[in-house]
Parts: C-alpha cells; structure tokens; sequence
C-alpha cells in the first residue's frame, strides 16, 4: 500500500519518571480496595485503640487529673505499653491484610490480565512492588505509624530524658512492624498469586495461620517437643516482639529468637519464590 | 414425554445422578489437595511419632497416648482440619458453582431446588466423612502401632480401645454433619467465605462463655460432649494466643441430646437453606 | 403488531385477551411482565403470545432478549406480571423442564467432564436409566456432529465445539419448546447452516423453538416471527412483513428494473401515494418509495401493460435489517 502522506507520529511528548511508574498498578488497587465500604469502616475501625491509647497517655501526664486521685500517674509508659500496642494493632493488621491482600493478584490471574501489564514496559517486579505498596502504606498506617506517634507524644510529654532512655523502644516499634509488615504482605500476595479466587485466598490466609498454629501445637505435643513452634507464625512474630520490647519475664519463649528470625526471612524469601513462578506474562493451562 | 414417576422415586434417582455429578467435582481433584492435607497431617505426625519411639526401642504409656491424642482431636483435628475441610467443601457446593457459572444446569432440570439442596448436602457429607473418618482411623492406627501386639489388643478388645475408636468415628461424622450444614447455608448467603468462617471460628471459639440456651447453637457444643476422654483448656502450658481464642471448652451436654441437638440444628439449616435456594435468581454478573 | 419507543402507555401495545385454557396450553405467554435489576430494567410490560415455530428475539444488546428467555425458564422472577410455558409455571420446574429446554449464552461448563458425560449426567438427573440416558445422549450428539469428540473434555473443546455440546444438553431430553440464546455464536459458516437445517427440522417437528440473533439476515431466513426489543420494550411482534406493513412513517421502497426509468418516474408521480422515484446510477431501473403499496402494485400493472418493460419489482426493505433500523434506529448498528 502507497503511503502518500505520513500523518502517523508516535508520542514524543513527556514521561512520568521511570521509578514512580509502579505506583500507578497501587493507585488502581487502592481505588478497587477503598471501594469496598467494609474495609474502609474496618480500617477506620484500626485506629480506635491508637486513639485510645493517645488519650491515655495524655490523661497520664494530666496533672490536674492525677491530683484528683492522688497519683502519680495511672500506669507506667515503658517497653510494656508498646508491646502490647504492637500486639493489639498487629492482630487488626492481620484481619486487614487478609481483607485487603487477597483481591491483590488473584483478580488478574483469573481475568487473565497479566498479559497485559507484561505486554508494556513494565516489569515483574514493578508489578510485584507496586501491589506490595498496598499492603505496606495501609499496614504502616496501623502499624508503626500509630505506634511512633505515641512514642513522640509520649517523649513530648514525659520529657528528653524519657526519650533518649527509651530510644531503643522507638526502634524496636519500627523493626517489629516492619517484620510483620512483610510476612503478612509477602504471604498475602503469593496466595493470592496462587488461588485464583480471591475470597479463597483471604480464607487460605486465614487457614495458614490458625493452622500453623493447632498443627505446631500438635507436634509438640505429640512429639514432645517445642519445635512445634516453628511452623506457627503468630509465635514466631510473638517471639520476636519479645526480643525487641524485652519482655523475656512476662512469656516463656517457644522457640529461640534466632531460629525465628530464620524461619520468618526462609517464609519471605518462599514467598518470593512463589510470586516469581506465578506472576509472568503466560499462563499454562492443563486440561 | 411419555415418562411417568413418582415424586419419591424421581428423588431416589435425582439424588444419586447429583452426587455423581458432585463427587467427580470433589474427589481427587487438584484444588482440593489442601484438604487431604488438612485431613491427613496428623496422621503422618503420629506415624513419626511412633516411628521415633520404635527406632529409640521406647515402651510408651498407652494413657498418655490416648491423652494426647484426645488433646490433637479436639484442639487441632475438630476445630481446625475438620472446621477448615467442611468450609472448602461444603462453602464450594453453591459458591463455587456460580462462580464457575454452572449452576443453572441444575436450575435448567426438572429438579426440585429441596432436592438438589439435599443431593449437594449429601454428596459434600460423603466426600468429607471418606477423608476425614479415614484420617481418624489412620491416626489411630500410627498412634498405637508402635505397641506391641499384645498391648494393643488388650485395649481394644478388652478395654475401652474399640469403644473410643467408634466414638472418635462417630465425633468425626457428626462434625461433618454439623459444620457442613452451616458452610453450606454460608456459601449460599455470603458471596465472601471469608465472613462466615471468621464469626463461626469467633462463634465457637467464645461459646465457653455464653448463656446455656445459646450455647446451643454451636457444633463444637455438642461435640465436646460425645468425645470419649476429656481434655484440659489448652494443649499444653504455653498458651499461645491464637488457640487460646479456641481453646476454651464449653460445659458438656449429654450424649443423646448431643446427637439429637446436632441432627435438629442441621436439619433446620438446611431447610432455610432449601428456601434460600428455591428464591435463587441466576445472576452470575453480579459475581 | 408495531410500538413505537418513547410513546406513552395509551400507545403501548395492548395486552392479548384473556386466553382460553386450550389456547394458553398451546402458547408461551407472557402477560405483562417487568423485570427490574434493582434500578435497572431488564423488561417493560412486556405481553406476548409465542406460537409454535421459529421465533426470534432481535434486539441490540441490552434490550432484555435474555432477560425474557431467563424470565421464561424460572432462572429470573419477574418483577411483575405472569408467565406460562405451555400452560406450566416457571415455579414448577420438576413440569417445566420436561417440556423446555434452554441453552444459555454462558459459555461455562462443570469442571472436568467430557461432553458424553456432561450430556449423560444431567439426563439422569431427569430420572432417567442409564440405557435410556446413554442412549438419548448419543443421539443428541450425533444431531450436532460431535460423536467424534464426545469423549474429550470439553475444556480442550473449541468455542464451536463447545457451542454444539450445550445445543445438544439442551434437546437431549426432546423437549418441546428450545430457548437457544444467540446459539449461532462461534459457529463456522458451514456449521451454522446445518445448524439452521437442524433448526428449521425441528420446527417443522411441532417445536417452538425461541432463538435470540443479532445476525438479522439469518434470523430472516430462519425465522417464522420475530419480536423485536429495544430497551426493555417490546417494539414490535409478528411475521416480519406484517410488521413492516405496519410501520406506516416509513414508505415501503420498491425496487424496479425496466428499460426507460424516466418514463416510469413520471408517470407515478402524479400519485399522491407515491413519495420519491430515484433512478438507479446504471439507468436500468428506479427505486420508488410509496405510502400505499397495494396501489402501487395495481398502478404498475397498468403502467406496464402501458409500453414499459418491466424486468422485475422486488421490496427493497420488507426485511428484519430495514425493520430494525426504522424501529430500533442507529443507536446500536445491527450486525
């Protein structure tokens, strides 16, 4: 075919910043996951027990009402307090990742959308990345995010002195939620990777945890053993709360710290794994 | 159409025609390979059990054993493989077929919906009683095989061995019964597995501390009573914070009542399930 | 019978009479029926009277063509209004699909079945015995030309394939009346027209068989009656030249040859009836657009026995594309 007059340009005007493109796959989950109205009142929900806390903490340093009582200060504010503001804020991470993470991958697996991501100058692990910058903004917000907070108004209203004695708590809330952050991230998005359905996949979250849990208890019961515990990842996280908030007293540990760590970084690097076999360009189908 | 039956005969003919349509759906299929391995871990747990007492020439205490083993039932195989098993086979039977948008082939026959609601029960209790009362048989067998033939027929022709092994059988028939009915009325009403699992899991979990006539409403409830040896709280000291969530046992009720309560609560979940089914509209754009 | 889109419920087709018992039992009836999907209406007092023999729902897409199939077999509630298949409820499916069968638009199949065995298990399910099932299922295999391929899975079938295998679940059973939605979907040119054989076979059977089309010259020569929907109206019903006499706005085009056009335009000009005359661009013939029809064809038989020689006269619109178009209009071209 004659071409008389070439009208046809490809684009040469501007482009977004190669780095930032793998935001645009987590603006579009963001909008998919915020469209749900019982995440979002769930997520609202995340923050009752920051604010609470907050609240505390003032009323703690609240002269006029402590005169009241004739004390001092209702509770202490220590490694303590901050654990168990991790544990509580970690077990509501947990329900949101399983909320949240499942309606990550398994949507384009099962409307076969991944082709066309990968049909673009996108890469694997721009997708990967920018999926798991879902799950680590909105799990940071209930997380670590809170947690620091407290600590700066705790610091703010107890003091310099309070603070550089307790900087170490500061960096152990951070550490801690980043543990979480990933174990929980990186297992939601393979599963979701792996099972088509996405409700299927918040169950199989669901199932990993509670039945690591029954079946670790299980084997040390039966074996007599406490490496039951390695296979329970809620113990496995505990254990590492316990390592950074110190609080060797108040729970006997299952399993050494180390062998926790181990474990947990073994699980990230499976998931990984699983993410690299699941997530490409073709889909092989048998049957 | 000159073919003339009547309706109970049509039935005894439908009934068999859906479960040979349902059980090539359930049975050795890829996607429910997480069942069998649900069903089947404590059976390989016991068989390195006593592979590791025989290997250490170590006479165990048959006591202890059934102990343990009554501890694994209730704690892990009851409230988790079993809970977990009958929501992937029993939510699937509805769920799944809208999903996958084959449930108008059923509507399109000349199948009473009660009936189809009854076929599908009865082709998941089936599925679920095969792996789950094998796996109950099987662990039996690991536990006890590693004592020797004397000892093991001492106890159970002589003891109360038989007597517990048909118990234990007939827990796990019950249970199936039980948690079938209800994930099967969740797959109907919940298009998100996920919701109706979490509050049964919290449901049962919690109904240690409920009032007497709510109790009532529970599988776990009834269970507990026909179990053969009772168990303390948890499976061993170190609570651990996801099982102590399930782990609290409710008061028992009688046995005849036990399995009386259970059969009437299936029964009239599944007749709301029927009705539920009977106003089902075919929308599988809404899914 | 014509509606035309916009006008108000004076101008909306009247709903048939009362229909004796008999007359019901022989006819699929919808008597002012409405499906909403919440806010969004699927069907609008719709009130139809199917008669044995091919009818075809014609309709852009979202007209509400598989919405009145679903509404017809039980798999949807109408909203208002009643429904009877040869006299049968849609509630009374253990009656109804004896007698109907349905095959959907879904192109979704159980999992891990071959087509004999998709086919087989669903006729147990009618009760039948394994002889008679594997017996019925063999045949309806057989009238779609899949017997070759009836024992692969119909996961490794192609979209033909697996259109022939759902035709087939469909009339295992012999049914009386056949629902087919858009059945010549991924059909090849060859297999769509044995399909329309096996179609006007089982018409000619006693069948009603119901077929939703968007391919118009097909559902031209297939079909007996149409009824043509647009959003969730019925705009018109019945033999397709009954209905474009009706369209009255619309002058019936006629197309002439002959061998002196100018002669002939000037001659039906005169009538008052008669519209427009174009001659055609190879000067050989005209085409003549006319309010009144009949007459024309009284004038050209005077015209011809006049000294002009007319070779032939054919409706240029007297088919479901022009009906379409005047009705339905170019908001959704027709394929």
């Amino acid at each position: 075919m004659a071409v008389h007059k070439r009208s046809y340009h490809s684009y040469a005007g501007e482009f977004s910043p190669a780095w930032s493109r793998f935001l645009v796959v987590s603006r579009y989950a963001y909008q998919r996951a915020l469209s749900s109205k019982f995440i979002v009142a769930y997520f609202a929900i995340c923050f009752f027990y920051p604010l609470g806390c907050a609240l505390a903490l003032y009323m703690n340093h609240n002269q006029r009402l402590l005169a009241i009582f004739n004390l001092s200060s209702f509770f202490s504010v220590d490694a303590t307090f901050f654990y168990h503001f991790m544990n509580v804020q970690g077990v509501l991470a947990f329900i949101l990742t399983a909320l949240v993470g499942p309606g990550l991958v398994s949507p384009d697996l099962a409307n076969h959308a991944l082709p066309l991501y990968f049909c673009r100058p996108f890469s694997r692990v721009e997708y990967v990345s920018g999926k798991l910058f879902v799950l680590v903004l909105m799990l940071s917000l209930v997380t670590w995010i809170p947690g620091e907070t407290l600590f700066l108004i705790q610091s703010s209203l107890a003091g310099a002195s309070w603070m550089w004695s307790n900087l170490w708590v500061g960096a152990s809330i951070f550490l801690g939620s980043a543990i979480e952050i990933l174990v929980f991230s990186l297992l939601a998005l393979a599963l979701s990777a792996w099972i088509k359905r996405k409700t299927a996949a918040g169950a199989a979250l669901l199932g990993v945890f509670f039945f690591g849990a029954g079946f670790g208890q299980a084997i040390n019961a039966v074996l007599r053993t406490k490496n039951g515990s390695l296979i329970d990842l809620g113990s496995l996280i505990a254990r590492i709360e316990i390592q950074l908030f110190h609080q060797y007293a108040r729970r006997p540990a299952a399993v050494p710290a180390d062998w926790a760590w181990l474990v947990l970084l073994a699980i990230g690097a499976f998931c990984l794994l699983l993410l690299e076999k699941k997530v490409r360009a073709y889909e092989v189908v048998r049957g | 159409m000159s073919f003339q039956r009547l309706p109970w005969a049509l039935w005894r003919a439908q009934i068999p025609a859906i479960l040979r349509l349902e059980l090539k759906k359930t049975f050795f299929t890829r996607r429910g390979a997480w069942i069998y391995f649900l069903a089947f871990a404590p059976v390989v747990l016991y068989a390195v059990h006593s592979f590791v007492e025989l290997k250490n020439g170590v006479h165990g205490d048959l006591g202890e054993d059934s102990h343990i083993f009554a501890t694994v039932f209730q704690f892990f195989f009851l409230r988790l493989a079993i809970f977990f098993g009958c929501v992937g086979i029993f939510g699937n039977l509805f769920r799944g077929e809208v999903l996958e948008k084959s449930l108008h082939y059923y509507f399109l026959a000349p199948l009473r919906r009660e009936v189809l609601v009854v076929g599908k029960f009865l082709s998941g209790l089936l599925a679920a009683t095969v792996i789950f009362c094998s796996s109950a048989l099987l662990q039996f067998i690991a536990l006890y095989c590693y004592f020797s033939s004397n000892t093991i027929q001492e106890y159970l022709f002589h003891e109360h061995g038989l007597a517990h092994l048909a118990a234990y059988l007939g827990v796990t028939l019950l249970a199936c019964i039980g948690y079938g009915s209800v994930f099967l009325a969740a797959g109907l009403l919940f298009r998100n597995p996920l919701i109706p699992t979490v509050v049964v899991l919290v449901w049962e979990a919690v109904n240690g501390f409920l009032p007497a006539l709510l109790q009532q409403i529970s599988v776990i409830f009834y269970l507990k009573s026909l179990c053969p040896v009772a168990v303390h709280e948890s499976l061993n000291a170190d609570k651990h914070n996801l099982l102590d969530l399930i782990a609290v046992n409710p008061s028992p009720a009688a046995p005849a009542t036990a399995i009386l309560g259970l059969l009437i609560l299936c029964l009239i979940i599944l007749t709301l399930s029927s009705l539920q089914v009977r106003r089902m509209q075919i929308d599988y754009g809404a899914e | 019978m014509v509606a035309r889109q916009g006008e108000d419920e004076a101008h909306q087709p009247s709903a048939p009479p009362q229909m004796k018992r008999g007359a019901q039992e022989q006819r699929i009836v919808f008597e002012n029926v409405s499906k909403f999907y919440g806010e969004v209406l699927g069907v609008n007092r719709v009130n139809l009277s199917i008669p044995p023999g091919i009818t075809s729902l014609v309709g852009p897409n979202g007209s509400g063509k598989t919405t009145l199939m679903n509404l017809m077999t039980g798999l949807v509630e109408p909203t208002r209004g009643r429904i009877t298949v040869l006299g049968i409820s849609p509630h009374e499916p253990e009656r109804l699909f004896h007698k109907v069968g349905y095959c959907t638009q879904f192109d979704s199949f159980p999992k891990g079945l071959t087509g004999y065995q998709f086919v087989y298990s669903y006729l147990r399910l009618f009760g039948h015995a394994h002889a008679a099932a594997a017996r019925l299922a063999e045949q309806a295999i057989e009238r779609v030309n899949l017997t070759e391929a009836a024992h692969r899975l119909i996961a490794g079938y192609s979209k033909g394939m697996r259109q022939r295998i759902k035709l087939a679940q469909a009339m295992c059973h012999k049914p009386s009346v056949l629902v087919l939605d858009e059945p010549l979907n991924g059909l090849d040119p060859l297999i769509r027209a044995e399909t329309i054989t096996l179609f006007r076979s089982l018409a000619q059977e006693g069948l009603y068989v119901i077929i939703s089309s968007h391919v118009l010259h097909e559902v031209d020569a297939l079909s007996d009656q149409v009824v043509l929907l647009s959003n969730g109206y019925v705009v018109a019903e019945g033999q397709i030249h009954g209905v474009r006499e009706e369209i009255l706005e619309h002058p019936t085009q006629i197309l002439i040859r002959c061998n002196k056009p100018s002669d002939f335009a000037s001659r039906i000009f005169q009538q008052e009836y008669v519209v427009e005359a174009r001659i055609l661009p190879d000067g050989q013939g005209l085409l003549v657009k006319t309010r009144d029809a009949d007459r024309f064809y009284l004038l050209l038989n005077r015209i011809a026995q006049g000294g002009i020689s007319v070779e032939s006269v054919a409706p240029a619109d007297d088919d479901v594309l022009s009906v379409y178009e005047y009705l339905i209009g170019a908001e959704e071209p027709p394929k």
